[in-house]
């Protein structure tokens, strides 16, 4: 299913350079050019034997340089799904990457883009009302990039005052700062040892 | 809003009646309306700013992000056991249901072969929250449009559920009871008898709600031809569950990709028939998940034939890790098709946890709908699409 999209593209739309990528566990995709996305949506659409009629949810990924938005297309009509990725280069914390809006095409692609620009700062170019849906309008900064910081205050409140921040949680993680560099703790916080533990479960299971 | 209303006045003077003045200077003007946070019938705090024009609603904006607690963001800093609940916290009607997609996309990507015993146990408590989700929207479907009692019926049967479901998992409504490999406690003969009596009170039971609440005239007048949504409009929004298949079209994921036991049961996919008024309208969808409780009871009962005795969880590792890559899984869920996208890269925790929610989805559909319906129609609309805003906000 993959490899046929992603041939089909690329004798339609060579600026594409669609590529699939089968996996063999969890869900393939199909890479593509960010630049054509709108014309590649547009075909994948309209085209008989693919017929993707539905639009099932927009998903973003922060990585170190790039910013993927993951499309989830689907055709109710012949029940088949194909994820159709593009990578956005980041430049900045802050700054937003961007591509084209899908809403002419997916009506759902409204609520759904919103949400990616309001978690991961993606701006959809040509959509009609592009504004923060989960967070307030006037928030700081893109909760789900991996570099976001919470901002100290919000409309003059402190965001998470230390008195309300439950009191045991805060010291275990004072304590785990002084242990460890927080972003390298890659597992549970519990135990010494990163690796040994790790393999004594194994053994254990 | 352009015009103010004296502008209006002096502009009409010499033309109009002086008792066609004042009616002439109501039409001028949108009003705007705030409809929640806190509304009662808005299930939540969703707030929906509606312009009317007198009582029609002319344009209606959904604003949410009042209960968004980011656990996508949670999740990510806890281990894959960790984050089972926070989905429970999601959908709090149909816990079990967002655990359930969850642990499968973690399971397929583990490959874990999950016991037979906690896959029927799974499919009966799915089942079962089905029902007891659908019985809310029952209970409070009957509120918003203005009849009490139905609710109180409705918790009665839901509370046999959800005692049930205490004694399985020692939750009532939060239940982390689906764990990575299986379940986490197994259930004894009496508890599996107990539900087999539940299922045939259950069917004579909704056959009765049925009468009362589906088959009166007043209902009927309530919702039948209001909130059209046709199949059109639910593909171009992406709507799924009792809301496509009002429409008419038949798509279950329980059938489309067959997960768990579902292949080898049998049941049937339901589907509105516009039976009280246009395909696609509030009856409709309320029809739909009344038969569907059916169709549950149907499933749990073959289920309840076909349980064995033995283990209930299978082998997995103390510590979690899933291979690099990532994974999109939906399930069928009461209120449409949960997603999860997880990516993973390697460590224990999760690196990226994105639900793709039916709720959020079909919450996009009131700006389409609203224009044109009454104020009351809105109300009744929104109850039918039957939204859960822990799971809109997440």
């Amino acid at each position: 299913m993959l490899k046929e999209i992603a041939d089909f593209l690329n004798q339609k739309i060579p600026a594409a350079k669609a590529q699939a990528v089968e996996v063999e566990v969890g869900t393939g995709h199909v890479k593509i050019e960010a630049s054509e996305w709108l014309s590649v949506a547009k075909l994948l659409k309209n085209t008989q034997p693919f017929d993707m009629n539905v639009l099932e949810v927009v998903s973003g990924v922060d990585f170190k340089d790039r910013i993927e938005v993951n499309y989830m297309l689907a055709s109710f009509t012949q029940n088949t799904e194909a994820m159709i990725k593009i990578s956005l280069p980041k430049t900045g914390a802050l700054d937003l990457v961007e591509v084209d809006s899908v809403c002419a095409l997916w009506k759902a692609a409204n609520f759904q883009e919103r949400e990616c620009f309001d978690m991961l700062g993606v701006s959809f170019r040509g959509h009609p009302d592009l504004r923060r849906i989960l967070c307030p309008e006037d928030w700081e900064g893109f909760p789900l990039r991996k570099d976001y910081q919470v901002q100290e205050t919000y409309q003059g409140m402190t965001v998470n005052p230390i008195e309300k921040v439950n009191q045991r949680d805060h010291h275990f993680y004072k304590e785990i700062q002084a242990k460890y560099d927080v972003k390298q703790v890659s597992f549970s916080w519990k135990g010494d040892s990163e690796g040994g533990d790790d393999e004594a479960a194994d053994a254990e299971a | 809003m352009s015009s103010s209303p004296k502008h209006i006045k002096d502009e009409n003077e010499d033309t109009l009646t002086p008792a066609a003045r004042p009616r002439e200077a109501m039409k001028s003007e949108l009003l705007t309306l705030n409809m929640g946070p806190q509304h009662p019938a808005t299930h939540g705090v969703l707030r929906v700013e509606i312009k009317t024009d007198s009582e029609v609603v002319a344009e209606a904006t959904p604003y949410l992000g009042y209960l968004h607690r980011c656990m996508e963001k949670h999740s990510e800093n806890v281990d894959y056991r960790g984050v089972i609940p926070f989905v429970d916290r999601m959908d709090y009607l149909a816990a079990i249901n967002m655990e359930w997609g969850y642990v499968l996309a973690v399971e397929k990507m583990l490959g874990v072969e999950v016991p037979k015993r906690a896959e029927y146990l799974r499919v009966i408590v799915g089942e079962l929250q089905r029902v007891a989700s659908h019985l809310m929207f029952f209970g409070t479907y009957a509120i918003d449009l203005g009849a009490f009692s139905p609710f109180l019926y409705a918790f009665q049967d839901r509370e046999q559920i959800l005692r049930l479901f205490e004694e399985l998992s020692g939750a009532r409504l939060l239940y982390n009871y689906f764990w990575i490999g299986g379940v986490w406690n197994d259930a004894t003969d009496s508890q599996l008898k107990r539900i087999e009596e539940f299922c045939d009170t259950m069917d004579e039971n909704l056959k009765k709600y049925h009468s009362l609440v589906g088959e009166n005239s007043i209902f009927i007048g309530r919702t039948a031809n209001v909130g059209i949504m046709d199949t059109q409009m639910c593909l171009d929004f992406g709507a799924t569950g009792p809301v496509l298949r009002g429409s008419g079209f038949a798509r279950d994921l329980r059938k489309a990709k067959p997960y768990s036991l579902y292949s080898e049961l049998d049941f049937d996919i339901i589907t509105g028939t516009g039976a009280k008024g246009t395909l696609g309208d509030c009856w409709d969808r309320y029809d739909v998940r009344m038969r569907e409780m059916h169709e549950s009871l149907k499933i749990i009962r073959q289920c309840l034939a076909g349980i064995e005795a033995g283990p209930v969880m299978g082998k997995v590792k103390k510590i979690i890790k899933l291979p690099e890559g990532e994974i999109f899984m939906s399930t069928e869920c009461p209120r449409g098709e949960l997603g999860y996208h997880i990516v993973s890269d390697g460590a224990a925790k999760p690196y990226r946890v994105k639900v793709k929610s039916s709720c959020f989805t079909h919450v996009g559909m009131l700006p389409e709908v609203a224009p044109g319906l009454l104020i009351a129609d809105f109300v009744a609309t929104i109850g039918s699409i039957d939204i859960v805003l822990g799971e809109v906000d997440r």
